[in-house]
């Protein structure tokens, strides 16, 4: 029984170490955003601010050329929910399309797929641009948030290998069952891969919360603008730069993340286990 | 299954009121009135503008803008703005799908390329009509020619200078810098501040100081074609390189790895943490390099001989109008507006550069800030001590600029001697501007 | 790239007695696999597939954004591999962030993954800290810390010395400053790692606790139980890992203000391209450039996904 505790224990001690490590980056930045602006830089080498500048969280969230950064925290919102359940309904859809059936011509479409993800953006970017103008989109949400429902090809990939995992047999059964495929995904599969759809939901709602290319593409009017945008906007090189407030900011437009983080995290933790089927 | 396809049914829902949205969206400055060449007071007008900049920028924009639609109850102007990269970022793509604003804010590193393609309005015809140009000096309004056409209207001037703070100078034991110094005396100065352990300056910009010093010597970066280097003798490139050099040698400027490190962020400069005395650098610059350093400083012009051809006033920014854009007067009249109006720019308080107007110069001065007059001051003591500005940097400047950035840079870590770079740069140059021809 | 995600059970499917029966059959399964594929398909048309022509085309041109493009046969793939020592420079500066650091990315994650995979209370708390720099990505803020980090008086020299290394200059020497890049893609493992324990759920308690009984120690249970089953994660992190590491451009572009210094250090492929279609407006260039990176990358996945016939283990396909 003690050398089970000394091994917690020094399970905590390490992987606490690390974590401190890891953490220490941030604390960086929790501190810098304590200072006044002025003297980040001179000071970057020490931990703690002289004295405690807490001004910095009240300029920063009253925001940028009028508009206060709760706005963009709320644009972001938008921009993140929508894409996000619309990318794990699309990827999961299609990943159970190529994981679990049969159809001709599967090897070439997959193999588009996984191409879609090996050019760089910047070389479509202007034909893309051109597309949405055309379908007078520009100015809107849409550039950024249709193309999602469409799937996106790193979560349909990653959903594909999890359903893989699964074995065949349960559609075997579900299928003598007299149950339609559309019935499998969505009655023995989707529930069978929460922890990767959980994975999903984190990356996507990461990704398109610091996006910064599709705002500043497609968001015209500043009461459209998003919170990577906001962050970007206390910067200037032509004059003095509101440093603080930046870093107050990116500390306050950590904690959605980390709540949504948090929340799906669990899912992961539960997996498979509490869902009573053994793989 | 009645879940999933609830579920479903729910997207589909969300992407069909997603695109009900789509009536209200603002391409609107396009199809709100094709033909409003009589653009009377009451035809309702929109216009989009867009520009880069600060916090502050954004704020005093809007209510500039606002001043205005109050005065013309017919227009109303949507704002774009973006951080510097950003906003080119953006602006590249609306020009290949016709969709640049109307109002644009113009670089001159920008300018040329835009206007040769077709993308903006040639404003020669507006300018004494729509725009009143009569309190503009005419070599500053020249600076916003591209091949003798005007495709901008500078915004305002900046001159380059010397910027620097005395008490720090006073510890390296320099008493003053000397009314017309010149180069030696630069480098002797440097130099002891060099031997006190404090440096002098943080390197100059290449291009820009480079250009500065073959004016000096009657030549310039580019010819005026813009289809070549604008001097012949590579000897004036190792000189002036080779004083870089020789500057960082002596300690009186960090050494390269600090300017890589600190490069571009006013703040991580070492005179704003007490290491350094001055900046070379923009008018423009002064007011945020002097709020980060918060000490009293002063601004000092450039060395010589022959400053007088060296030095010139260059627009800060431009406002351009688009070709595309279907509100042309109506965007003229704005412009004239910011350029013109008294009460408009003691909101812009020379924000974006001295006013090119002196009138508006004039009206100004009183209600100034300590720093921001000291830059009106500095520029309008230069102004005479000018001559005209070479052209607009042509295509492919960009690309001969950052490569003469990097050949300094190698320099300057003592990789390549600048009598190598010098012959390299030039073959490498007048290809890449041939090439843009 | 040929991959075939079939299900080992249809291939074996009895043939069919009549053969117009088996036709239809054949067309509905068709038509299910599309239906269900449909939307991706639909999506690509629509928004990717003319635009990855149109730059195809651009490649073989001269194109400044504005003007017409002006057709230069192989004018740009042949500058590139002769003509442009800040390409090559560019691809070596690639390579070294690609395969220095994906594979010290996905040890690290799969470590730590392994480690936080454990029923202790406090793991909800650690994983989220582990996660954490995942999240602050490509800010700005990102970039000031990370230079500071490394600056001459900073944390990363500090700790060197007390190790007895002099001061290394991260930003005077371009073969040191490219780790600048590989540590901060380590720091970065949360994604990573979140797959790991999202497949690490996927294998049962049950496997192990078989093992323990047949007196396995845990070095073998790892090689015998945990690869094998996290073998189709450890393909998917691997390939998408290395695709994504071609593809790297925020944080090059932060840490080096988008100049890829010192001396092009920084100068990842991704950033070079970016700085060839718009700051220089060579959009054929950036163009050709996209497209070579296509095939190397479409290659090099190719391979990778051919060899995982050997090592990948899909319980599906009733394993191998």
């Amino acid at each position: 029984m003690a050398s089970h505790r000394a091994k917690w224990t020094l399970y905590h001690i390490l992987v606490g170490a690390l974590a401190l490590v890891m953490l220490y980056p941030i604390i960086w930045m929790l501190m810098s955003s304590f200072k006044e602006s002025r003297t980040i830089f001179a000071t970057a080498n020490q931990l703690f601010p002289q004295s405690w500048h807490f001004e910095n969280y009240t300029t920063g969230w009253a925001g940028v050329g009028g508009y206060s950064f709760g706005m963009y925290i709320f644009n972001s919102l938008k921009i993140v929910v929508l894409s996000t359940v619309g990318v794990a309904l699309s990827s999961s859809l299609i990943a159970f399309g190529f994981a679990r059936l049969n159809f001709f011509g599967k090897p070439f479409w997959f193999a588009v797929m996984m191409l879609t993800l090996m050019l760089p953006a910047d070389v479509v970017l202007v034909p893309q641009y051109i597309i949405y103008a055309k379908l007078e989109w520009l100015n809107s949400i849409k550039p950024i948030v249709v193309p999602q429902f469409f799937g996106s090809a790193f979560f349909i990939f990653l959903l594909i290998q999890f359903i893989r995992t699964i074995p065949a047999e349960l559609d075997d059964a579900a299928t003598i069952d007299g149950c339609g495929k559309f019935r499998l995904y969505s009655h023995i599969i989707l529930p069978l891969i929460k922890p990767a759809l959980a994975t999903v939901a984190i990356f996507s709602f990461y990704w398109r919360w610091e996006d910064l290319l599709g705002p500043v593409l497609y968001l015209n009017s500043p009461d459209k603008y998003t919170v990577s945008m906001g962050l970007k906007m206390f910067l200037d090189s032509e004059s003095a730069s509101n440093w603080g407030a930046m870093f107050a900011m990116s500390i306050v437009s950590l904690l959605p993340v980390m709540a949504v983080f948090f929340i799906f995290q669990k899912q992961i933790v539960e997996g498979i286990s509490t869902t009573g089927l053994k793989g | 299954m009645k879940k999933a396809a609830g579920l479903i049914t729910s997207a589909a829902l969300v992407l069909s009121l997603l695109s009900g949205c789509g009536g209200k969206n603002d391409t609107a400055s396009t199809n709100a009135g094709g033909d409003n060449k009589a653009s009377g007071g009451d035809t309702p007008v929109t216009l989009r503008m867009s520009w880069w900049g600060s916090d502050a920028r954004n704020e005093y924009t809007q209510q500039v803008i606002d001043l205005y639609e109050k005065e013309h109850t017919n227009v109303k102007i949507e704002v774009e703005y973006a951080a510097f990269d950003d906003y080119w970022k953006k602006l590249a793509p609306q020009a290949a799908a016709n969709q640049l604003p109307d109002i644009m804010q113009m670089d001159i590193s920008y300018i040329s390329q835009y206007a040769n393609n077709g993308q903006l309005e040639d404003l020669t015809s507006y300018a004494g009509s729509q725009i009143n140009t009569a309190d503009v000096a005419e070599n500053v309004l020249s600076t916003g020619n591209v091949n003798d056409k005007l495709y901008g209207v500078p915004v305002g001037v900046n001159v380059l200078g010397f910027q620097y703070d005395p008490s720090m100078m006073e510890k390296a034991g320099i008493s003053e810098i000397p009314k017309d110094w010149d180069w030696d005396t630069y480098q002797e100065l440097a130099k002891k501040a060099g031997a006190a352990g404090i440096y002098f300056d943080s390197s100059m910009a290449p291009d820009i100081f480079f250009h500065y010093y073959l004016r000096t010597k009657g030549f310039s970066l580019y010819n005026a074609e813009g289809n070549a280097l604008g001097y012949d003798d590579d000897k004036l490139f190792e000189d002036f390189f080779g004083m870089l050099v020789e500057m960082i040698k002596a300690k009186a400027v960090p050494t390269q790895d600090i300017l890589t490190q600190t490069k571009g962020i006013v703040e991580e400069n070492d005179i704003v943490k007490g290491k350094g005395i001055g900046m070379w650098q923009w008018s423009n610059q002064y007011v945020a390099l002097q709020q980060a350093v918060n000490r009293p400083m002063e601004l000092a012009p450039m060395p010589g001989p022959d400053m007088e051809k060296g030095l010139y006033m260059q627009p800060s920014m431009y406002f351009s109008i688009a070709s595309s854009s279907k509100q042309k007067e109506e965007a003229a009249k704005f412009i004239d507006f910011w350029v013109n109006d008294v009460e408009a720019n003691k909101l812009i308080m020379g924000e974006r550069g001295v006013p090119i107007s002196s009138k508006v110069k004039e009206a100004l001065t009183p209600e100034l800030s300590e720093t921001a007059k000291q830059v009106f001051d500095f520029v309008t003591e230069m102004e005479p001590l000018s001559s005209p500005m070479s052209p607009p940097a042509p295509a492919g400047s960009s690309e001969v600029r950052e490569m003469l950035g990097d050949y300094a840079e190698q320099m300057n870590f003592e990789q390549i001697t600048p009598a190598e770079a010098a012959a390299k740069f030039r073959g490498e140059a007048n290809a890449i501007l041939a090439n843009n021809q | 790239m040929r991959y075939s995600p079939t299900t080992s059970k249809t291939k074996n499917a009895p043939l069919a007695l009549n053969a117009s029966y088996s036709r239809k059959k054949r067309l509905r399964a068709n038509l299910t696999g599309y239906a269900f594929i449909s939307p991706f398909v639909i999506g690509f048309l629509a928004f990717t597939f003319i635009p990855m022509l149109v730059s195809l085309y651009l490649s073989f041109t001269k194109y400044n954004l504005f003007a017409d493009p002006v057709w230069i046969g192989t004018d740009n793939y042949v500058k590139m591999f002769t003509g442009d020592a800040n390409y090559l420079n560019s691809v070596k500066v690639t390579f070294i962030y690609v395969f220095v650091g994906v594979p010290l990315r996905l040890a690290f994650a799969l470590a730590v993954a392994m480690i936080l995979n454990s029923k202790s209370r406090m793991v909800g708390f650690y994983r989220t800290i582990y996660y954490l720099p995942s999240i602050i990505g490509g800010s700005v803020a990102v970039s000031i810390m990370w230079r500071n980090i490394f600056s001459n008086e900073g944390i990363v020299n500090s700790a060197l010395n007390l190790l007895g290394i002099p001061n290394v200059s991260w930003f005077g020497n371009p073969n040191a400053s490219v780790f600048m890049l590989v540590t901060l893609s380590v720091w970065q493992f949360g994604s990573s790692m979140l797959i790991f324990l999202a497949g690490l759920k996927n294998i049962s308690q049950e496997m192990y606790e078989a093992a323990s009984v047949d007196g396995a120690g845990a070095v073998p249970k790892f090689f015998k139980i945990t690869l094998p089953l996290l073998s189709s994660v450890v393909l998917f992190n691997m390939i998408m890992q290395t695709i994504g590491a071609f593809m790297t451009f925020v944080p090059a572009y932060i840490i080096s203000k988008g100049e890829g210094g010192p001396l092009g250090g920084t100068m990842l492929y991704s950033l070079y391209l970016f700085r060839q279609a718009f700051m220089f407006s060579n959009m054929g260039y950036a163009s050709a450039m996209a497209w070579i990176m296509l095939l190397f990358v479409g290659v090099l996945t190719g391979i990778l996904f051919k060899t995982s016939k050997a090592w990948v283990f899909y319980e599906s396909e009733g394993g191998r």
